[in-house]
Order: structure tokens, then C-alpha cells, then sequence
């Protein structure tokens, strides 16, 4: 392929290296296909759409109202009367459990009502009345039994009949409480710079702002002649509660495909910082580069500034080289967020790479992701497991997207420091505090996302 | 043991001195023609929208202070106090700071100073109607949490104001000397302001919360009780209405007579 003049000008010092695209291909990377039909549940589709009211702002209970259960040997009669003789406004039962609801007496807190309720030797028990939100949890078909970055319950990720791990209830990213306090902005955008993206996914095709741009063939068409940017697309922000396929970390942030490595899943540095330059200037808000290559190179570094300078948090996947040294450009440390990865049980991956630079670590064993049909065949359903930190970067990238949607006014760095604050030191009993294996720790969406209650 | 606020001693003290300045003060000389001094506990809540939340919460203060009433003859008193107050913020969020924090802790202790200006405005045989208004402010000590459970340590410090103004008529009844009734009824405006900030290490942030300016109106009943020749009780409660429901207010005094 014959580059424009102005493009291998730049590419020239941009040193001509093929770069190690963390495509499963590399020494920790694995990609397992799913036969369609075959392991992957078949859950009956819902149509309902979660319509999420605002955020968790005001009150957690209500300010005029309290729940009460008098003792079983309590009279139903004598425990109205009591509650009426504390001037209780209204008292209302709720038969089939023995609770009364009470509307607490005018200027009266709460937290008195409840400290004068719970005085009384008939009273079993006197509760505030809580506040309850719609549960944000997806009905996407593969969510519960196979998304364990996302919630993990303790499953056994059933694979295939050779790989059946069993995971550890808790090691994952927090995303479901944290989908109560924000499930993104449409106006935020995620810039993939990958192999592509495939526009016609079920799970993506309502999610990809357009055809992109296509730095690989010099076009204005970044479909995916690969899969791994189909993939890590999915991660970062496949259609979700669309009772299909995978729930994506930004539930409702857009998806901007822009090609930087070719079908052999390699690209050059100058297709890079292209993509770089050119995805900051559509006004992307997020970047993530589940790619590396091994040099430093300046012009690269000068890329990841200028998209930071322009408010876009940049996101790459440290390596896939266990013991290398974290690739570029992840590791400008300066610019752009360096994402190990762990596995379902919160341990850093085998095959992660490590160093100074690693800010932080996302889930990178076994992730369920969109991929082109044509690529898993017709006889699989088009998703497949991918492992490495390719995988785990789009977690990072879907979370900074979320933080961007709620809080637009932030500055980059301070997006980046809340992302590494927030990380839980999951190899703390080996390695305390921020470590060169996981950086701060594994992203936590929840403490993100969620406020944290002053007591 | 906690250090104890030097402001608030500050403000005790002054209202101390306050009281004794009055108490010493050649009345007979000057135009009050009547000074009583003594300790009021006030209680209130009211019900607010902060700027930007999407929902109502309460808001409630507790004050106590030291109280000067002077009377300058023909119905006109002027009351002045100073003391603390303990203000609880039920679920107050800050939803802009880099962390969102909610706030489920313990009411904020605060400074406040008050003044109150009553009128004789007309006397109808046992029955007398006055205007009265009365200005309280609420000046918020710092308060700091530590933030626990990040990847680095941080903290959070609140600080909070706020102030309220009311007016309206009083009717009383001057049922006899011992004992006088009255129903008052006020426009409320209360404007109030919580200042938290935010520091993990190097991630800093603060969010104001604001509330403008609520205007609610309050029904009260209330009554001078005198008890002695120099001790008087003064009482008051009454409702603030909303939509959907009624904050409270609440006010005892006792007072000395100089």
C-alpha cells in the first residue's frame, strides 16, 4: 500500500514499526469463539427500557415518614392506638407483614422519631423509610451468566467444556450501582482507534456515530477487516438493556470508529497519532488505544498531549508481555491512562504487562465481546472471549466516558486522578498501595460514581 | 478530649457581656424604658429545594442564645441575641465534586446572632395588633470528614450559613397582666449556603449549595407568661405550611427584668 506523500513524511520518523496490537494473538491473549446455540443462554427478550429518573440527590428516606413492627404478642388495636397517641398524622397498615406505616409528627425528624419509637419495649422494630431506585440492572442476554467484569456473583464461567473457571463473587468493576448514578450522555463519545468497528453488530449498530475514518487504507470507512476493534467497541459501549447480546460499561455513550490498524492487526505509528489528532479534532471525549507498540517515539507522545490538551482522556492497554515493560503509548505517564488487567478473581493477569507507568486495572481474562459475523462464522453467534489488556483498556475507557457524562466541567486530569483514586488495591496482601503489576488498583465504578455518605 | 471552638466561647462571652452591659446600662437615663435580658431556645425546620437538586429536604436548626429586650416606651421593643446553633442538613447531596458526597452526618454546630423589632400598631380595647420582624443568622463552624477507602487519603470540610428573615402582624389578647395571647402570623425568606470541599491528594474540588431565597409563610400561636414581678416566660409554636406537608417552629424564653 502506497501512503500519501504528506503521510509518509510523518511516518518516516514516526519509525516504521509494526505495532503489537493486542489482538489475542499476542503471548497472553486468547480469543475463544462462541458456537452459536451452544453455550451462550438463550434468554427470552424483554422489551421493557429501564427510564432512570434523576440521580441520586435528596434524601435517602423519606422526611415525613417512618416504618414500624410492634412484637408478635403486640394487639393490632393497642398498636394503632399507641402510634395515634404519639400524634402520628397518619397511621397505615400493611397487613400481611405487621408493619405500619407512619407519617411522622410535623418539625419532628426522623432520626428522633425513630429514637422516641424505639424506646418502647412494644415496638420490635422502627426503620426509616428508604428510598428505592428502579434497579439498573441490564437485560442484556449474556449479563448475568457471562459478563463477570461487570457484576460478578461468584459464577462459574462456563466457557467451554475445557475452560470452566469458577470466579470469585466481588471481583469486578462495580458497574451495576454505578449505573443507578449515571448510565452516560449520547453526547459523549468514545473514539475506538482499533481495526475497525463492525457498523452492522446488533449490539453496536445503534451506538456508532458514523463511518469513521480509515487511516490504515486512507478512506473515510473504518469498518472492522478484523475483529478486535469490533470488540473492544462492545466493551467500551455496546448497546445495553436492548435485551441482546452484552451490556457495555457507558450504557448510552457513542461509539467513533476510527482505523488505525489494518486487517493483520498491525498499524504504524503515524496511523496513530493520525487517528489521535484526527479523533480529538471530531470532539471526541474519550480515546482508547487497546494497542502498543515498543518505542518511544516523540511525534506519538506529542499526539497523546494534544488530544489531553483538548479535554479527551486517553486510555491504551499496557501490554500483553508479562515481565516486558508497559508499551506506548500507554506509557506516557503524563497523557494517557496505562490499563493493566486483572482476571475474575481480582488476580493481575498472567500475561500483563507492568511497570512505573500502569495507572490502573480492568477485568482482561475471558471478556465477552461483540465480534463480526463474517469473522465467527455463521455457525456462532457473533460474540467471542477475548483475553489481555486490550480487553480491560475499554472498561477504563467506558468508565472515564461515564465520569465525563455526569461531570462535563472536569478537567482530563482530574477525570484520570478520579479513576486511579477510586481503584481498589486488590493485590494489597502482596503489594501495598500503588504497585507497578495494577498501578492504584482495579477501576470502581461504584466509588466513582456513587457519592459517598458523610457520617 | 475534643478542643472546644474558641468562637464559640467567643460569642458566649460576648453574649454574656451583652447581657451585662444591658443589665448595668442607666436605663433611667437613656430612652429604654424597660430592659429584661435572659436565655431563648428556638427550634425550627423548613423544608427547601437546594439549587440543582431535583427533590426536597429538610433542613433544621436547633438555636440557643442569650437575649436582650429593650422597651422604648409605646409598644416598640428590640430584642437582641447571640448564642450557638446546631443545624442538621437530612440527605444534602453534592453531586458536582469529582467524589459525589451525600451528607448523613450529625447536625453543624454555627454561631448566630438575632434581632427582633415589635411595634405597637393599633389597641382595640383588650386587643392589641402589632408588626413584628425579626432577623437570625447562622454562621457555620468548618466541619471535616476524612474520606476512607480510596487509593489515597483524603478528606472532606463543610461549612454552612444561613439566614432567615420574617415578618407579619402579632394580635394579642391582653387576657390580663399575667398572661397575654397572641396569634402571629409571618412571611418567612430564608437563605441558606453549604460550602463543601473536597481533597484526595492531589484531586481537589469544592461545590456550593444554594438556597436562594425561600419565602414560606408561618401561623403561630404564642403567650407572655409573667411569672414574678422581674421573671417572664415567653413561649411561642406554630406551622409553616408546604404542599404536601408543614415544618414546625418553636420558641421558649425566660427573661429577667432589670
Amino acid at each position: 500500500m502506497k501512503l500519501p506523500a504528506k503521510r509518509s513524511v510523518k511516518a518516516i520518523p514516526a519509525i516504521l514499526v509494526l505495532l503489537v496490537v493486542g489482538l489475542g494473538t499476542t503471548d497472553g491473549g486468547w480469543v475463544r469463539q462462541t458456537k452459536r446455540g451452544d453455550r451462550l443462554s438463550r434468554r427470552p427478550a424483554r422489551i421493557l427500557r429501564v427510564e432512570r429518573p434523576a440521580l441520586r440527590r435528596g434524601p435517602r428516606y423519606a422526611a415525613d415518614r417512618v416504618l414500624v413492627r410492634f412484637k408478635p404478642a403486640v394487639a393490632d388495636a393497642y398498636a394503632e392506638g399507641l402510634l395515634r397517641s404519639y400524634g402520628f398524622s397518619s397511621v397505615r397498615k400493611i397487613p400481611r407483614i405487621g408493619v405500619y406505616s407512619v407519617r411522622t409528627s410535623p418539625g419532628a425528624s426522623v432520626a428522633e422519631t425513630l429514637a422516641m419509637l424505639r424506646r418502647n419495649a412494644d415496638i420490635e422494630q422502627a426503620r426509616p423509610d428508604y428510598r428505592a431506585r428502579l434497579a439498573d440492572t441490564p437485560n442484556d442476554t449474556f449479563f448475568i451468566q457471562y459478563q463477570y467484569n461487570l457484576r460478578n456473583r461468584g459464577i462459574v464461567l462456563d466457557i467451554s467444556d475445557d475452560i470452566q473457571p469458577q470466579t470469585t463473587a466481588g471481583a469486578d468493576i462495580k458497574a451495576t450501582p454505578a449505573w443507578d448514578a449515571a448510565k452516560g450522555d449520547p453526547e459523549v463519545v468514545i473514539a475506538i482507534l482499533d481495526s475497525g468497528v463492525d457498523r452492522t453488530h446488533p449490539d453496536l449498530a445503534a451506538k456508532v456515530i458514523s463511518p469513521g475514518r480509515d487511516f490504515a487504507n486512507d478512506d473515510e470507512d473504518a469498518t472492522d477487516d478484523h475483529w478486535h476493534g469490533t470488540h473492544v467497541a462492545g466493551v467500551a459501549a455496546a448497546d445495553s438493556n436492548n435485551a441482546e447480546g452484552i451490556a457495555g460499561v457507558a450504557w448510552n455513550c457513542k461509539i467513533l470508529p476510527v482505523k488505525v490498524a489494518g486487517a493483520d492487526g498491525t498499524g504504524f505509528y503515524s496511523w496513530i497519532i493520525d487517528g489521535i489528532i484526527w479523533a480529538a479534532d471530531q470532539g471526541a471525549d474519550v480515546i482508547n488505544l487497546s494497542l502498543g507498540g515498543d518505542f518511544d517515539d516523540p511525534f506519538l507522545e506529542d499526539a497523546c498531549k494534544y488530544a489531553f490538551d483538548r479535554g479527551v482522556v486517553v486510555v491504551a492497554s499496557a501490554g500483553n508481555d508479562y515481565g516486558g515493560p508497559v508499551l506506548y503509548p500507554a506509557a506516557y505517564d503524563s497523557y494517557v491512562l496505562a490499563v493493566a488487567a486483572t482476571d475474575y478473581n481480582d488476580e493481575p493477569a498472567d500475561f500483563s504487562s507492568s511497570g512505573p507507568q500502569v495507572d490502573v486495572a480492568a477485568p482482561g481474562v475471558y471478556i465477552l465481546g461483540p465480534a463480526p459475523q463474517w469473522y465467527v462464522g455463521e455457525a456462532y453467534l457473533p460474540y467471542l472471549f477475548a483475553s489481555g489488556t486490550s480487553q480491560a483498556a475499554p472498561h477504563v475507557s467506558g468508565m472515564a466516558a461515564l465520569i465525563k457524562s455526569l461531570k462535563p466541567e472536569l478537567k482530563t486530569a482530574d477525570v484520570m486522578r478520579i479513576i486511579r483514586y477510586t481503584a481498589d488495591d486488590v493485590n494489597a496482601s502482596v503489594d501495598r498501595g500503588r504497585d507497578d503489576h495494577i498501578g492504584y488498583g482495579r477501576i470502581n465504578m461504584e466509588k466513582a460514581l456513587v457519592p459517598y455518605i458523610l457520617k | 478530649m475534643r478542643k472546644r471552638s474558641g468562637g464559640a466561647w467567643r460569642l458566649i462571652s460576648l453574649g454574656i457581656a451583652l447581657v451585662l452591659a444591658a443589665a448595668h446600662a442607666p436605663a433611667a437615663e437613656s430612652k429604654v424604658k424597660m430592659l429584661m435580658a435572659g436565655l431563648n431556645f428556638d427550634h425550627f425546620s423548613r423544608t427547601v429545594v437546594w439549587d440543582g437538586d431535583t427533590g426536597p429536604s429538610r433542613l433544621q436548626a436547633s438555636l440557643v442564645s442569650a437575649r436582650t429586650d429593650f422597651g422604648f416606651g409605646k409598644g416598640l421593643t428590640l430584642s437582641l441575641s447571640a448564642g450557638l446553633s446546631l443545624t442538621d442538613f437530612e440527605g444534602l447531596a453534592f453531586g458536582t465534586l469529582p467524589i459525589p458526597l451525600a451528607y448523613d452526618a450529625s447536625p453543624i454546630k454555627g454561631l448566630v446572632l438575632g434581632a427582633e423589632l415589635e411595634a405597637l400598631l393599633l389597641k382595640y380595647g383588650d386587643f392589641e395588633i402589632k408588626a413584628a420582624g425579626r432577623f437570625v443568622s447562622s454562621f457555620g463552624m468548618s466541619r471535616t470528614w476524612p474520606l476512607e477507602g480510596f487509593a489515597v487519603v483524603g478528606e472532606a470540610k463543610g461549612r454552612s450559613n444561613w439566614m432567615e428573615a420574617s415578618a407579619g402582624p402579632r394580635l394579642a389578647y391582653l387576657l390580663s397582666d399575667a398572661f397575654v395571647p397572641y396569634l402571629e402570623v409571618n412571611a418567612r425568606w430564608l437563605r441558606a449556603d453549604f460550602r463543601m470541599e473536597e481533597t484526595l491528594e492531589d484531586l481537589q474540588g469544592h461545590e456550593k449549595k444554594l438556597v436562594k431565597g425561600d419565602l414560606s409563610f408561618s401561623v403561630a400561636l404564642g403567650g407572655d407568661t409573667r411569672v414574678s414581678d422581674r421573671l417572664t416566660i415567653k413561649a411561642k409554636a406554630g406551622l409553616v405550611p408546604y404542599a404536601g406537608g408543614a415544618d414546625v417552629l418553636a420558641s421558649v424564653g425566660l427573661l429577667y427584668m432589670f
